[in-house]
């Protein structure tokens, strides 16, 4: 039975939706202290090449592999994010923007390492390899009623949730604090949080360099999701997606992006037959939606509704510590 | 001696904003910069504050150099200040937006923050405390979660005089705090202002509003022009003649920055 | 070889100045990046491969390409900037990213319009060359270069001598003034921006005369090369946009010469982020105390 409620395409679906929640925290991050950084996908290429490239040539395990990608995108985003702090609004868009773009034709042109434009297939898998870990122990997915493809994916899907769950509490937590405190200070008004004591330069720096982290560790995943990478998986196209689960989803909150995440990418395969005319719909979204409900889908009044409603459905109280509560 | 100012001259372009200035301020007194519109005060406080270098002549807080520190570090010495514009954070709560002037004094990282350790949790606590007595000095008690921006004029000024009170500052730079009050709201803010002396705190504060200057400040300097006309006790500035020039003379141009 | 590579540079640096001609008014005026900018020019272009393709002469393709564009300037105007302005509490980012929106859509319809790939560009004299000397200089790299010339010269007098140029410049420099003054704002933000996109139907059909080739990708390419020029020649400065332009179409041709030719379109890119960092007001704007 429960092979049959595991269809491995809808897994699939569902491990693309989890590291595209990735995808938008990444690009979440950096929004909440005011940056907004096109670069995503530039980052999340180097820290997928870089994954696939340890684990391929210096057979690196898997989990290092992808922090290392991890960490690769975090330095670059350093290198990235002092210099641009002087930039305001739309020139680190630009950028950052101009940045993914030269990341992506060293991609193609430096071929001896990247392959170019053919891409690097055959990059380990981390269900694969998990699989094996399993049958060397002796456990045959039958035994659950699952094929083994079906159980692949299911371990890839709970490993990615297990990221993903971390990462969410992560950020809340972050968001909750002294740390988050400072962000939106700085995103509101950059002058008076300096004003108060507030070190731009340190947390700007920090906030980017952490979306930096996130994309690059959403790179590495995606490599061994996927075992098959091509520098057009991280072009502009990319960029625009990855900005589109923020703007459209949210880009005040972190629900926002999550949801602008899941949305995104359920709405192309449920839309199958309108997929070519996804980037046309995707544009005039952003038109739309700048014009009449800037801050995205779901925002803060959108948030308190829901804990209206579920407080008035038997007083849930969280446990969140924080001075949004009586 | 709190605050030196020595000689600051500070220059835009071929305009010159402040010539040769200079003036002290004392330790735990109320201090009152007054002048007609464009004399220079608010160029002034951002030098004080460090938003920019002057062209020349030395700020001394505490005995120590100050010119040239990056502005957050001054908060970090214990300078504070409020702002002509009014420039709360607009989207926070009364509370949250208090609890972020304090932040020179926290501590809490990323880790610790995302940990809760013991120390982080105490410090929040204890940051929260002092936000809540801060939020009763300024009249906003149990305002906690309304969003700044919904607050009225009066309550929006009290409450940037109470973040900046977060960072538990020797010296509190208040600039223009009684523009758009009534009378009712003056008289507190002068209670208000007495009682931040009386913790301790050494104001220096710009102000129009000249019934308020003399009633509240122990010493005043006059600008003019970028200018220092005069300097003295509320009573020595009243009766000083080229003081009551200046402010008649300006009268009469229109006010031109 | 030199000098003819050099001619090449300066026939590349030609266009891309015209592209450049169109971000900077629109930036002057409404101080905004049209990200938008690039599709249109690249319809342009694809306008004039179907009228090439079907016979037509290079004027014919000059004029459908400028009507094109500037209905496409237009409906970007009226629908998509013209609802952001005025509201309140609007991020200053939201006209960059509702600009984002036009652009993909145009790109995407482009693509179900004319197809991907590359569309040849029919260009009747395209084989009229004059050798000079030891070296070969085609009618259509001098055409492209007199047709840019006169452009820049039109305009510039234009912005400087007319009624209409003077509002321009005026509402570019504050438009609440301008608008007390008596300018109709509204309306000179419609010419600007129409101007802007017919400019980019015009760089359109240079490139098909120049590369005798159009793909859909040189929309979201040659956008960002035109924003790498006014960058590089400061935002919101016509001289400089001119400057930068002949600067990037050098400086791209001696890489491809003289480098590795894979590398050419990262120039534009590195130029963008050396700028912003070493002189974020470019080489010829002025400095401004808060970018906008």
């Amino acid at each position: 039975m429960l092979g049959e409620l595991l269809n491995p395409y809808q897994l699939q679906i569902i491990c693309f939706i989890l590291i595209n929640i990735i995808l938008g925290l990444s690009i979440y991050v950096t929004l909440s202290s005011g940056q907004l950084s096109l670069g995503s996908a530039g980052f999340m290429g180097i820290g997928a090449y870089t994954s696939a490239l340890l684990t391929i040539n210096f057979d690196v395990p898997i989990f290092i592999g992808v922090i290392a990608g991890a960490l690769a995108a975090g330095i670059l985003g350093l290198i990235v994010g002092i210099p641009s702090l002087r930039l305001q609004g739309v020139y680190l868009a630009i950028a950052t923007l101009g940045f993914g773009e030269v990341i992506r034709v060293f991609f193609v042109n430096w071929e001896s390492v990247t392959k170019g434009a053919i891409g690097i297939s055959g990059i380990p898998n981390i269900g694969r390899e998990l699989f094996a870990t399993f049958r060397d122990a002796g456990f045959d997915p039958d035994m659950i009623g699952l094929k083994n493809n079906q159980f692949v994916y299911l371990l890839v899907l709970i490993i990615l949730l297990i990221i993903n769950i971390l990462l969410i509490w992560f950020f809340i937590r972050q968001n909750k604090s002294r740390v988050g405190r400072a962000f939106a200070a700085i995103k509101m008004d950059e002058k008076a949080a300096e004003a108060m004591g507030i070190n731009i330069t340190y947390y700007k720096v920090l906030s980017f360099t952490q979306g930096a982290v996130l994309a690059g560790f959403a790179g590495g995943l995606f490599a061994h999701v996927m075992s098959y990478i091509s520098p057009a998986d991280f072009a502009y196209n990319r960029a625009i997606d990855i900005l589109i689960f923020a703007i459209f989803g949210g880009s005040e909150v972190i629900w926002g992006a999550v949801f602008g995440a899941v949305f995104m990418t359920i709405l192309p395969e449920a839309l199958r037959f309108i997929s070519e005319y996804r980037y046309m719909i995707y544009g005039i979204i952003l038109i739309i939606l700048m014009a009449y409900r800037p801050q995205g889908i779901i925002d803060i009044n959108v948030l308190n509704w829901f804990k209206k409603f579920k407080k008035q459905k038997g007083g849930a109280v969280h446990d969140s510590g924080d001075q949004k509560h009586n | 001696m709190i605050l030196e100012i020595k000689n600051i001259t500070k220059n835009f372009g071929g305009i010159s904003a402040l010539t040769d200035v200079s003036f002290s301020i004392n330790k735990g007194e109320i201090f009152g910069l007054i002048g007609p519109n464009g004399a220079g005060k608010t160029t002034m406080f951002n030098m004080i504050t460090n938003m920019f270098a002057p062209t020349s002549g030395e700020i001394i807080f505490d005995g120590e150099q100050i010119t040239g520190i990056k502005p957050y570090q001054i908060t970090d010495k214990g300078i504070c200040r409020t702002f002509q514009n009014i420039r709360l954070f607009p989207q926070m709560n009364v509370l949250e937006n208090i609890m972020v002037g304090g932040h020179s004094r926290t501590h809490s990282g990323v880790l610790k923050s995302v940990l809760r350790t013991k120390s982080q949790r105490n410090e929040e606590t204890k940051l929260r405390g002092i936000a809540r007595d801060l939020m009763e000095l300024v009249g906003l008690s149990n305002y906690d979660e309304v969003i700044a921006e919904n607050l009225s004029y009066g309550q929006q000024r009290r409450l940037e005089i109470a973040r900046a009170m977060a960072s538990n500052p020797k010296l509190l730079l208040l600039d223009e705090p009684a523009a758009g009050m009534n009378e009712t709201e003056t008289e507190s803010l002068f209670d208000l202002i007495k009682k931040v002396q009386a913790r301790g705190v050494t104001v220096l504060i710009i102000e129009h509003d000249m019934p308020l200057v003399m009633k509240l400040c122990d010493r005043i300097t006059v600008l003019n022009f970028g200018k220092k006309l005069a300097e003295g006790t509320p009573e020595e500035i009243q009766n000083n003649q080229t003081v009551i020039e200046a402010y008649l003379g300006s009268e009469e141009d229109d006010d031109i920055a | 070889m030199l000098l003819e590579q050099l001619i090449n540079g300066i026939t590349l640096g030609s266009i891309y100045a015209i592209i450049a001609l169109g971000f900077t008014l629109v930036f002057g005026v409404l101080g905004i990046l049209n990200m938008a900018h690039g599709e249109i020019f690249m319809f342009g272009a694809f306008v004039g491969v179907v009228v090439t393709s079907n016979g037509g002469s290079i004027w014919l393709a000059f004029l459908a390409s400028i009507i094109v564009t500037s209905i496409l300037g237009l409906l970007l105007e009226v629908f998509a900037l013209r609802t952001l302005r005025g509201k309140q509490g609007v991020s200053h980012l939201a006209p960059l990213i509702s600009t984002i929106g036009v652009s993909i859509l145009l790109e995407n319809v482009s693509h179900h319009l004319f197809g991907a790939g590359n569309h040849p560009f029919r260009v009747a004299f395209a084989e009229i060359k004059f050798e000079i000397g030891s070296v070969t200089v085609y009618l259509v790299q001098i055409l492209i270069f007199v047709i840019s010339v006169v452009l820049m010269v039109v305009l510039s007098l234009w912005l400087s001598k007319t009624k209409a140029g003077r509002a321009l410049r005026a509402t570019a420099e504050n438009l609440e003034t301008a608008s007390i003054l008596g300018v109709n704002t509204k309306k000179i933000i419609l010419l600007t921006v129409v101007m802007a996109s017919a400019l980019g139907g015009v760089a359109g059909i240079l490139v098909g005369m120049s590369f005798n080739s159009v793909n859909p990708q040189m929309g979201l390419s040659m956008g960002l090369k035109g924003l790498a020029i006014i960058i590089l020649g400061g935002m919101g400065n016509v001289k400089g946009a001119m400057a930068g332009g002949l600067i990037l179409g050098l400086a791209e041709t001696l890489v491809v010469v003289y480098g590795d030719s894979g590398y050419r379109d990262a120039i534009a890119f590195i130029i963008i982020i050396i700028i912003l960092l070493l002189r974020p007001q470019g080489l010829f704007g002025q400095k401004t105390s808060e970018g906008r």
